[in-house]
């Protein structure tokens, strides 16, 4: 094994929250499944059959994603700033391992391998609530939820997903690492405020707003950016909606990979992020103590 | 061979404070160098500089090396342990163990395991679940099992107690010293590692005071204990120290001519603890 390879064993050891978020996530979403109220509407077509599939598989990777977000960011924002706080930097410190090669598998971590994590559990999760609910309310769903066409589809999504978060939350997670490599105490503080100041300075002294736009459009516009138009799943997703039989649009028709890996504001992003990242990277070849 | 450690006008600036100031020193293979200073003194400003831990201004190398460019390189022939309790608090033994044996090329696990066969230490503790003196020597155990030819040591015994001192200091002559390797520490506790030591570079305000080998101290250095009647004939051997206690001066010369100073009162070698506060405090204390 490489460097690499024990540097992210290392974070699984040091983290441990990593699998277990998921873990107990997934585990009170069974819960609910197990014993919650079941109240579902009864299906009859096979149309109805597909939708109820699609609604049940994105909803729960919905939710995952979302968890998954929370913890990346904070995990990003964490990671190069403990060891400097507890001083066990020294300790890596006098390990034959590069800088980079530190910050590059703590990123690699939050940005690729942390949402791998969370896609295995939503999968487990997603299976085994399936299994549940289609004892439990056979009347009404009978087999619906054991679409393996859809099933396949929602991985290629989630695949999809995973790919298109990391190039466009790049800036945003080599931002976070900056401030972790950076900050000497309070490293949220110093995540948000930064920004919000030079917003407010914008809006004093300019007038305009055009920082506070780029951000919110950073933090927000990802799935219009990596979506076809029409996305009916993320509107009526989360529930079971009857969308007046029309077919559901297949995952090859909502991904627009085209459009993402040839849009310029994705690689303008991504450039800011390396930049961001480089410059955490010096940062953690000068700042070994708090 | 080329000195292990060499540094011409080394300076470190944090802002306005100066620590180091334009500070030479060579370390030659084969000793155990203290390099001792009071609290401020630019010892860890160094010793961070010569583990690449740090930009620096001026001319450095180690081991062939400019540190801070090549850290990566240097830290496989150069380990060291800034302040024993650096080890993370969630890491288990044998993680740290593994770990170590799968990032340094020069690490003998059987070594390290062998180490810790002799304490009371687990593989399944945690650190946070050891004591200070117990995580010394899991952190001994770690650094001891690696081939490297330097060994940095920064107030490595800081905040233990005495037995554990005493374990640390021991199992490092003992185990660890041979004359391939060089050892640098630093520490303002000279009383403890004065019978240790090969070679003494007293640091001040960021400059070198002094750079000598034991041997050398003996020749160089004399103190006389003279009473209050003969000072005055004392002090024409020009002290460059003076001590007053218990009645009597301790006068302390520098390539004096022990001739000159016989009879004037009970000759001896000064010791590393008191060369350093005569060094560094100069005229009467």
């Amino acid at each position: 094994m490489n460097n690499s390879t024990w540097l992210i064993r290392r974070e699984f050891w040091e983290n441990r929250a990593i699998w277990m978020i998921p873990a107990v996530f997934g585990g009170l979403l069974l819960l609910a499944a197990l014993f919650g109220q079941v109240s579902l509407p009864r299906l009859t077509s096979p149309h109805e059959s597909e939708e109820a599939a699609a609604a049940y598989l994105v909803a729960i990777g919905a939710m995952f994603y979302l968890v998954m977000g929370v913890y990346s960011s904070w995990y990003l924002l964490d990671c190069l700033y403990t060891d400097r706080r507890d001083r066990s930097i020294l300790f890596w410190k006098s390990l034959p391992i590069s800088d980079a090669n530190t910050v590059l598998c703590k990123l690699l971590v939050g940005m690729i391998i942390v949402p791998l994590v969370y896609f295995a559990a939503a999968d487990a999760t997603a299976l085994i609530g399936a299994f549940i609910l289609s004892i439990r309310a056979r009347a009404s769903i009978g087999s619906s939820l054991w679409n393996g066409d859809i099933w396949w589809q929602v991985q290629v999504l989630w695949m999809y997903a995973i790919v298109t978060t990391a190039v466009w939350y790049l800036p945003v997670a080599g931002w976070l690492m900056l401030v972790s490599a950076y900050a000497k105490r309070a490293v949220m503080l110093w995540a948000v405020l930064p920004p919000l100041l030079l917003y407010i300075l914008e809006r004093v002294f300019f007038g305009t707003h055009l920082l506070g736009q780029l951000i919110g459009r950073r933090l927000t516009a990802l799935p219009s950016v990596s979506f076809n138009g029409s996305n009916h799943v993320w509107t009526h997703g989360g529930g079971v909606v009857d969308m007046g039989g029309a077919p559901i649009p297949s995952v090859w028709q909502l991904i627009n990979p085209s459009g993402f890996f040839t849009s310029a504001e994705v690689w303008i992003g991504a450039a800011v992020g390396i930049a961001l990242i480089v410059a955490a990277i010096q940062l953690r070849m000068r700042r070994s103590e708090i | 061979m080329a000195a292990l450690i060499e540094a011409r006008d080394l300076t470190k600036k944090y802002g306005a404070h100066t620590a180091l100031d334009r500070a030479n020193l060579t370390i030659e293979a084969g000793r155990i160098v203290g390099l001792i200073g009071p609290n401020g003194a630019g010892k860890t400003s160094a010793l961070r500089a010569i583990l690449g831990l740090t930009h620096y201004e001026g001319q450095l190398t180690v081991l062939g090396r400019e540190p801070f460019r090549e850290r990566t390189a240097l830290m496989k022939e150069c380990c060291f342990i800034a302040d024993v309790a650096v080890l993370p608090s969630w890491l288990r033994v044998d993680q740290a163990i593994d770990f170590v044996a799968g990032v340094h090329p020069r690490f003998r696990r059987d070594r390290a395991v062998a180490f810790l066969a002799k304490t009371q230490i687990t593989g399944k503790r945690r650190m946070r679940e050891l004591s200070k003196g117990m995580k010394t020597q899991v952190h001994l155990a770690l650094t001891m099992a690696i081939d490297a030819k330097l060994l940095v040591l920064d107030e490595p015994t800081l905040g233990l107690d005495i037995l554990a001192r005493r374990a640390f200091y021991d199992a490092l002559v003992n185990d660890y010293m041979d004359e391939t390797r060089t050892i640098l520490i630093t520490t303002h506790q000279v009383e403890e590692v004065e019978n240790l030591l090969t070679d003494i570079i007293f640091i001040d305000k960021g400059r070198i005071v002094m750079d000598t080998s034991l041997e050398d101290v003996a020749t160089r250095f004399t103190a006389v204990a003279v009473t209050a009647d003969r000072l005055d004939a004392a002090r024409a051997g020009k002290p460059f120290h003076e001590r007053h206690i218990l009645g009597k001066v301790v006068l302390y010369f520098e390539n004096a001519d022990p001739r000159q100073l016989e009879g004037l009162g009970e000759i001896h070698t000064p010791s590393v603890a008191d060369l350093f506060v005569a060094k560094l405090s100069g005229g009467a204390s």
